[in-house]
């Protein structure tokens, strides 16, 4: 089994790559909004299917799919936020939590309403895989994992240089000073929802390309998205990102020795094990 | 007419025991528990493990509280000392992990295709077997209604609420909040699991299918509809609840073109959107907790 261990490294980087959108999305939401968003799954899942009408029922290519993804999706976590958890600002942010999951739950039977419960593949041209000393590695892959990074590299901008991601750092730092510093925070939650949401969407095209698109494939993956995030302290982008790598390995390198059906399992242990011993994440020096 | 009757009564009375047990834990306490059906979970496999292993009825379902209870001990242990957002994750990823282990663990639990032939302990008494377990629920529905009545009025259900109104004033007080918060986790998760021993030494057959996500989100609207905080608002909530679920039923012969899994998906919906207008606009309940001045 020990030799298949470069195969599963590899397989590992790429579902890293696939969790760190929803992770960075998850953080950012968590930063700004303070309860954990259990929707942020079904925004993932939303995104697949938004993507497959596009280019299954469209016929649009899946380039054009994946941006049409990213745009719709975005537009409706904004919508959600406003039906939703704008009316409940001011409430703790448990009870934000549990309509998180009434909203998820929602928005997958919606999806379900709609395109029922079939698995769904898309249009995608057959890419002959590659093989690089004994590791096969599909082209899609390759693909995915590319625009990961550079969607994260667009995310870390976004953060780092402008004036909405210093607005959302103030805020995500504290609402209080934020606000007297004249920083609209309703408008920083508006744009950091579509943010997160076109986030999650852009990840559910891609695990629709690297697997299929099906109603739970969102809620399936909250588990992993979690451990990542709070791997990553629940904090920066950049942490977020490095949990999801970190958690991406661990659960496919676990296959080694654990049936396949146990895979969301690690994140959970890893959740545990963290909170247990390293609340603050793993890349926080304490302090 | 009469079955069907029968039949709806029950699944109300357990879901009156699920929602006074998340009653414990959210509404006296303020713990948020989203994944209730794991406990449930662990109570009704629990129960009917030991009793096809010839174990009596009345332990194996003491038992079945006794074991949910240890894991919403530890469940509570991993994550009440941090902030309370992550009692929300963990108790999710419980259910969902526990779910791939009655899925995965065949030897134990039977796999997909669950347990048949659990005894019920009814059977053969001088009434139908269904109505003579109903009268039994309505018995332990009220039993369990009284001690929970009690409690909460009790200096120790009067601390829970201190602690849930402000863990640090609770604290300063001299309240070991850590530790109590812990044992009302367990207590709601061992209430939860001696539902799950009822429920299944009733449908005498359990499967990994009937505890998804979806029965949590099915307490929370009990509870929450009936009157966080409120013993008798929760058990209203189980019948506001069933009512809600069977009225849906209906909607097919409204609505000709839902057919199959159009009609499951909106009637899921409904049970989503009930939730999310309740906690927006009505978060009191039908039912709200009383407000007594001197405690």
């Amino acid at each position: 089994m020990l030799e298949q261990l470069p195969q599963f490294v590899v397989n590992g980087i790429i579902s890293g790559g696939v969790l760190a959108l929803p992770a960075i999305a998850f953080s950012l939401l968590y930063g700004i909004l303070r309860f954990p968003n259990f929707a942020i799954g079904t925004y993932l899942t939303a995104g697949g299917f938004i993507a497959f009408a596009a280019n299954a029922t469209l016929g649009l290519p899946i380039s054009v799919a994946f941006l049409v993804s990213m745009l719709v999706t975005g537009f409706l976590g904004v919508g959600i936020d406003q039906l939703a958890f704008r009316p409940m600002r001011e409430r703790r942010p448990l009870t934000l939590a549990i309509v998180s999951i009434g909203v998820s739950f929602v928005l997958e039977n919606v999806v379900r309403f709609i395109w029922g419960n079939e698995m769904r593949g898309y249009q995608v041209p057959v890419a002959r895989g590659m093989e690089l000393w004994g590791i096969r590695i599909g082209k899609e892959q390759v693909v995915i994992l590319a625009v990961t990074l550079l969607v994260m590299a667009l995310v870390q901008l976004l953060l780092k240089a402008t004036r909405l991601g210093k607005a959302m750092r103030a805020v995500a730092d504290n609402p209080m000073l934020a606000s007297v510093k004249g920083i609209d925070s309703e408008q920083v939650i508006l744009k950091t929802s579509y943010i997160g949401a076109a986030l999650a969407g852009a990840a559910g095209v891609m695990v629709g390309i690297d697997t299929v698109v099906e109603p739970l494939m969102g809620f399936k993956l909250i588990l992993s998205i979690f451990a990542a995030a709070i791997l990553g302290g629940l904090g920066s982008a950049t942490a977020a990102l490095g949990g999801a790598f970190f958690v991406g390995l661990a659960e496919e390198v676990s296959l080694i020795w654990l049936p396949a059906t146990y895979k969301s399992a690690i994140g959970f242990g890893m959740i545990v094990l963290v909170l247990l011993f390293r609340p603050e994440g793993l890349f926080r020096r304490k302090g | 007419m009469v079955n069907y009757l029968v039949a709806i009564l029950t699944f109300v009375m357990v879901y009156a025991m699920l929602s006074l047990s998340l009653n414990v834990q959210w509404g006296l306490t303020g713990l948020v528990n989203l994944g209730h059906v794991g406990f449930f979970a662990v109570g009704a496999y629990t129960s009917a493990i030991l009793s096809k292993l010839g174990f009596p009825f009345l332990s194996s379902v003491a038992m079945a509280a006794l074991l949910a209870a240890f894991f919403g001990a530890l469940v509570a242990l991993t994550t009440l000392r941090l902030k309370e957002d992550f009692l929300a994750i963990v108790t999710l990823g419980f259910s969902e992990i526990l779910r791939l282990f009655l899925i995965n663990e065949s030897w134990l639990t039977g796999g997909a295709n669950g347990i048949t032939d659990i005894p019920n302990p009814l059977k053969g008494f001088f009434l139908p077997t269904d109505i003579s377990y109903l009268v039994m629920l309505v018995g332990v529905v009220v039993l369990l209604f009284l001690l929970l009545e009690r409690f909460r009025r009790s200096p120790y259900g009067r601390m829970l609420r201190a602690i849930r109104e402000d863990e640090i004033v609770a604290a300063t007080a001299g309240k070991d909040v850590f530790r109590s918060k812990v044992q009302a986790f367990a207590l709601g998760a061992a209430i939860a699991g001696m539902a799950g021993a009822f429920y299944a030494h009733y449908l005498v057959y359990i499967a990994p299918e009937m505890f998804i996500p979806m029965v949590s989100i099915n307490v929370w609207v009990a509870l929450i509809a009936g009157g966080s905080g409120s013993n008798k608002g929760a058990v209203l909530g189980a019948f506001v609840l069933m009512g809600f679920l069977e009225s849906t039923r209906f909607l097919k012969d409204f609505i000709p073109l839902l057919g199959g899994f159009r009609l499951a998906a909106v009637r899921e919906i409904l049970v989503g959107l009930f939730l999310i207008l309740l906690m927006i606009y009505r978060q009191e309940g039908i039912l709200p907790e009383e407000k007594t001045v001197h405690d």
